[in-house]
């Protein structure tokens, strides 16, 4: 019994401990989105450095421009949708290539 | 001895002929300074009848803005296996643009016509820019173009 009613004011103590601070930060930050876990940490501070936990989908932007990327760099290695670059590959056998030298390019 | 000897004479006599049927052509495409992006180019061939026969070069490698060589597109669906090996990159304005290619000597003299159409980004397209009965009289002569090419010509 007495074992019982120790283990009863232990918890009890360790959950004032933790909880009163925690619900004080709650109740501290009236910012949306906010989340005040690092109050958990840092008891009673006012100006306690918030982990800020954002709803922002920035990272989702950059997961949009990464696959716009994607698809122009699959379009310049020369993907399904693209013809094979000069060099890769023997012309088409459309009847007006010999068998001869390869095609060469220059740009002046 | 004797079966090697008529091999490699075998060989030569089906060499030969093909070397011969075939040669080295120069196309050579001077651009306008038009005051746009890179063009697109694509120069290829129609017989005598005007029906597509083949391309011979794409100046430019997204197949996305093939739809605006629109002879060409036309003629072939944008089909890629259509360009695929004679395919490179686009040509800045007032820039030559040399292609050395192995042509068929069938091209010459037999009612062959190369054409190109051209596309600059943001401006008009220009199908047919150029048009050129392929002989071997008119090597060497430039012609010019519609639009966007300042003048064409083709060396052998």
């Amino acid at each position: 019994m007495k074992k019982l009613r120790t283990l009863l004011v232990a918890s009890t103590a360790l959950t004032a401990a933790i909880g009163v601070p925690a619900w004080s930060a709650l109740r501290a930050s009236d910012g949306d989105g906010l989340w005040p876990l690092a109050a958990l940490f840092d008891e009673g501070s006012q100006a306690l450095p918030l982990l800020r936990v954002s709803d922002d989908d920035d990272e989702d932007d950059r997961d949009d421009d990464d696959r716009d990327e994607n698809e122009d760099e699959d379009e310049d290695r020369g993907g399904a949708r693209n013809p094979a670059p000069a060099g890769t590959v023997a012309p088409p056998q459309n009847g007006l290539f010999g068998t001869g030298a390869p095609p060469q390019v220059k740009v002046n | 001895m004797k079966s090697v000897l008529a091999t490699l004479a075998l060989t030569t006599a089906l060499t030969l002929p093909g070397l011969a049927m075939a040669r080295p052509v120069t196309l050579t495409t001077t651009l306008n300074r038009y005051g746009g992006d890179g063009a697109y180019l694509v120069l290829y061939v129609t017989d005598a009848s005007g029906t597509y026969a083949g391309s011979l070069w794409m100046a430019g490698r997204k197949s996305k803005y093939y739809k605006h060589l629109s002879d060409w597109r036309h003629a072939t669906a944008g089909n890629a296996a259509q360009i695929n090996g004679i395919t490179g990159a686009s040509v800045g304005a007032g820039r030559t643009l040399e292609i050395t290619l192995d042509l068929a000597d069938a091209l010459f003299d037999a009612g062959y016509t190369l054409h190109i159409d051209a596309a600059v980004e943001d401006m008009r397209d220009s199908p047919n820019e150029v048009a050129v009965p392929l002989t071997t009289q008119g090597a060497g002569t430039p012609t010019k173009g519609r639009r966007y090419v300042a003048r064409f010509t083709y060396d052998m």
